[in-house]
Parts: C-alpha cells; sequence; structure tokens
C-alpha cells in the first residue's frame, strides 16, 4: 500500500489533505471531526450551506465527483482525492449557469437557503438524464427541502433548466461543427496551395 | 468526540484487509458513512474508506445476481439487472430509502454490516435466502445472511469486510412482497417493514423495524406451506410477533398487513 493513501494526524488531530474544488487543485487543513461541509465553509465557499446537520435537509449539497452528496455527513478528510463541484462552481451573478437563471425565471427562490444544494441536484439530473419526467425530477430532489414553498416552482424551474441546457448543447454542437468545417476548409485551401 | 488518527483509503481488499487485522489502526471500515459517520466509536483510531475498492458491481455470475457491497442504493435503484430480477424488489427497496442524497451515499454492505432494526435490506435479503462473501484474515467464505449475525466471530467491518452479496437463482423469477410502513414514504424510521414470499414450498414471512434484527415467523410460514386457513396463519403470526415482547399498534399493523397479503380482509 502506497504511504500517500494512510493520511496520519499531526499532533492537534489535524489532516492535510488535497482535493479539487471548482476546478482548482489544492490543499485544505481539516481536523478530524470536521465535516466537509464545515471545511469548504472555513475556506471560503460559503455558497454550500450548513443546515439540519443530519442529513435531513440537503442544504449542505455538494457534488463528489458528479455525484451529488451530503456535505455535513462526510468528513472532510473522506474528500481527499476527490473532485469537489460547490453552487460558485456553476455560475456567477453576471454569467449565470442555465439552471440559475431557470430558477430565477420560475421564482423558485424565495429566502434562497434551499437553493444551492437543489441546483446543484438538478445539475447531477440533468447531466445524467436531460429529459426527466415529474416523478424522476421530484424524486432527485426529494432530499432537499424546502421550507418555504411547495417544490411546485423548483420543478417548473428544473423543466426551464432542462429546456435551457438542451438548447445551449444544440447551440454548442452547431458551433463546434462550424468550426470543424472552417478547419476543414482551412486545410483544404493550404493542400491547394501547395497542389499549385 | 472520535479518536481518530489516520484515515486509509486502500485501492485493494489485500491492502484494506493488512490494516483492518492490523492492531496497530484500529480500524473501522467505512463505505457510504450514513449510519456511523456521525457517531464513531471512541475505540476506533483509524478510519478505513473503502469506497475506493472495486465492489460496486453488479452482475450476474453462476446464474446468482452478485451486488457489490459497496454498491449504493442509487446503484442498484438505477441497475436494469437489479429491476429485473425477482419483478425488481431490490431496486423498489432501494428506491424507498430516505432520499436521494442519502441513497446516492449509502451502500448494501453498510446497511446489512451495521445492525439496526430500520435497515430495510436485511429484511429483503433474509427472504430471498441471500448469502454474504466476506474477507477474513483466513480468506473468503461464503455464508448464508440469516446467520451471519448469529456468528460471533464474524463481525464484518471489524474483522471482516463484506465483498458481495448474493441473490440465489431460483429467486429471479420469484414474486415477492415488500411493505414499510412508516410517516411518510422517504422516512427512514418504519413503525414496521415486512416481505413476503408466498412459494408454496418454503414461503417466507420476514418481519423487520420491530427488533433490531428482522426475525421469521417460521411457524406462520409453515402454517402457510400445510395450506391452513388464513386466521390459522395468521394467529401464528400474532404469536410470533408477542414472542419478541413487541406489542401495540405496530403489532396490530405488521398482522394486519400480512392479513391483506393474504386476501383474508
Amino acid at each position: 500500500m502506497n504511504k500517500e493513501e494512510i493520511l496520519q494526524a499531526d499532533e492537534d488531530g489535524m489532516f492535510t489533505i488535497t482535493l479539487s474544488v471548482n476546478g482548482e487543485l489544492g490543499q485544505m487543513i481539516v481536523s478530524r471531526n470536521e465535516s466537509l461541509v464545515e471545511a469548504l465553509r472555513h475556506y471560503g465557499w460559503k455558497g454550500t450551506k450548513k443546515g439540519c446537520d443530519t442529513g435531513d435537509c440537503g442544504s449542505c449539497t455538494v457534488l463528489l465527483n458528479d455525484k451529488p452528496v451530503l456535505g455535513c455527513m462526510m468528513p472532510a478528510v473522506a474528500a481527499n482525492g476527490g473532485n469537489i463541484t460547490t453552487i460558485e462552481g456553476l455560475g456567477t451573478v453576471r454569467n449565470p449557469h442555465p439552471i440559475q437563471e431557470a430558477f430565477v425565471e420560475a421564482g423558485a427562490v424565495q429566502c434562497g437557503y434551499c437553493i444551492p444544494g437543489m441546483i446543484l441536484s438538478t445539475k447531477a439530473l440533468l447531466d445524467r438524464n436531460p429529459e426527466p419526467t415529474e416523478a424522476e425530477i421530484r424524486k432527485a430532489l426529494d432530499g432537499n427541502l424546502c421550507r418555504c414553498t411547495g417544490y411546485v416552482t423548483q420543478v417548473q424551474a428544473v423543466n426551464i433548466a432542462a429546456r435551457k441546457m438542451k438548447a445551449l448543447k444544440k447551440k454548442q454542437e452547431k458551433t463546434a461543427a462550424k468550426e470543424a468545417e472552417k478547419a476543414a476548409r482551412r486545410v483544404s485551401r493550404k493542400a491547394a496551395k501547395k497542389n499549385k | 468526540m472520535n479518536n481518530i488518527k489516520y484515515y486509509a483509503f486502500p485501492s485493494s481488499v489485500a491492502d484494506a484487509m493488512n490494516i483492518l487485522l492490523n492492531r496497530k489502526y484500529k480500524a473501522l471500515v467505512m463505505a457510504g458513512g450514513t449510519l456511523v459517520g456521525k457517531a464513531i466509536p471512541a475505540t476506533a483510531e483509524t478510519y478505513l474508506d473503502i469506497r475506493n475498492l472495486p465492489l460496486k458491481d453488479i452482475k450476474v455470475k453462476g446464474g446468482k445476481l452478485v451486488i457489490g457491497a459497496a454498491a449504493t442504493f442509487d446503484d442498484i435503484d438505477n441497475s436494469e439487472l437489479c429491476r429485473e430480477w425477482a419483478g425488481g424488489i431490490l431496486s423498489q427497496v432501494a428506491s424507498q430509502c430516505s432520499s436521494q442524497l442519502i441513497r446516492n451515499m449509502a451502500t448494501i454492505g453498510g446497511n446489512i454490516a451495521r445492525p439496526h432494526s430500520f435497515n430495510m435490506f436485511p429484511v429483503v435479503l433474509m427472504c430471498m435466502g441471500a448469502e454474504v462473501m466476506l474477507e477474513t484474515k483466513n480468506g473468503k467464505i461464503l455464508v448464508p445472511y440469516a446467520s451471519l449475525s448469529q456468528n460471533k466471530n464474524l463481525k464484518p467491518g471489524e474483522n471482516c469486510i463484506i465483498l458481495e452479496v448474493l441473490l440465489p437463482k431460483k429467486t429471479k423469477t420469484q414474486t415477492f412482497e415488500f411493505i414499510k410502513l412508516a410517516k411518510t414514504k422517504s422516512s427512514w424510521e418504519s413503525y414496521v417493514t415486512l416481505c413476503f414470499s408466498n412459494e408454496k414450498k418454503n414461503p417466507k414471512f420476514v418481519v423487520g423495524a420491530l427488533t433490531p434484527r428482522p426475525f421469521c415467523a417460521v411457524e406462520a410460514e409453515k402454517a402457510f406451506a400445510k395450506g391452513a386457513p388464513a386466521e390459522e396463519i395468521l394467529q401464528k403470526f400474532t404469536a410470533a410477533i408477542e414472542a419478541v415482547k413487541v406489542t401495540g399498534y405496530r403489532a396490530e399493523a405488521a398482522t394486519n398487513l400480512l392479513r391483506r397479503y393474504l386476501g383474508a380482509e
């Protein structure tokens, strides 16, 4: 077994872990009792919310290797070597992600505390299933509790997001195809020049 | 406050066993961490994270359905094999457990290794006559799931690691019925869980959530196999529940659910 597969605590019970958060590879020094949500917030990723701390409310949801997990149920050290995506990794105020736009458009945000978790659960759902049914949406979000609304607008938001992401994908595919065509033309032009 | 000094992330079962059996480490095996992650015993000094082990596969081998111990509830819920096997009972059970976020983390191995009355897979696995493949200090051994808890030498997660759960070939086409009675559909804390199989020669009536581990109502099963009238089966079933000292609404609910299953209403 490689040494790096065993992490040892220092005298104060702290561990140094390596992980990627929103695409940035870095190190965190975390205590043995610290949960992933606590560590992320400590290091400035405050979009991830701490709620019940018992795995019931889902406000601490983050994506670990593209799968939504509960940040409060996971020791921070256990995320060593993982790829974490928090709400900050999706979009910004100036350049929001289509899912974030959809939640605003549908009026699915009231107090907003549960929304980062809901958006990340939605992201994982739409990555896996771009056209979910209402039952599939409700099932995917059943771990993200909202105490303000009745989930109707959130389900609408996911449907809007699905349409947006589909349109975006089409646009990206079209652009890629155009770029490929341009590149092919450039190559054939060069080849023609050479032949001359 | 836990006393964890090491976090280990082995990538092979052999490495994991080396740590588990090394007294220096005082290791505790963790997979999803949803049951014990918040209550690590003070005696454990090493958090042995087995999520990197190659134990996630769900496949058919030798006619048996083999589920890797680290397969999550979500993996089982979405597995085509599990959806087809025994009328999809395993996927149905996996989908009824708690929330999607828990289902993404919790594993079938953890659900059977950590005894808890609310765990749902033990009830179904007992009803289906499942077997469990374990890695022990003496190598791999296969034990019937029903006898795992009675074997005092085998403590999954403490002195051995669950590798796979195996479902017998004959269960592929059998019909099972799983009933969970709880406050809400996704509530983890069930009042009672039941799993029935009405196979004529070998019926099974397994009751969960009333005791720390599920139990079979053996006399009621025998009465059913003999073709006894529904009232007699129900009496024997009630006696089995009384024998474990459970009374009140949960006992009544269990009997009523069996009554409904037998069509004796």
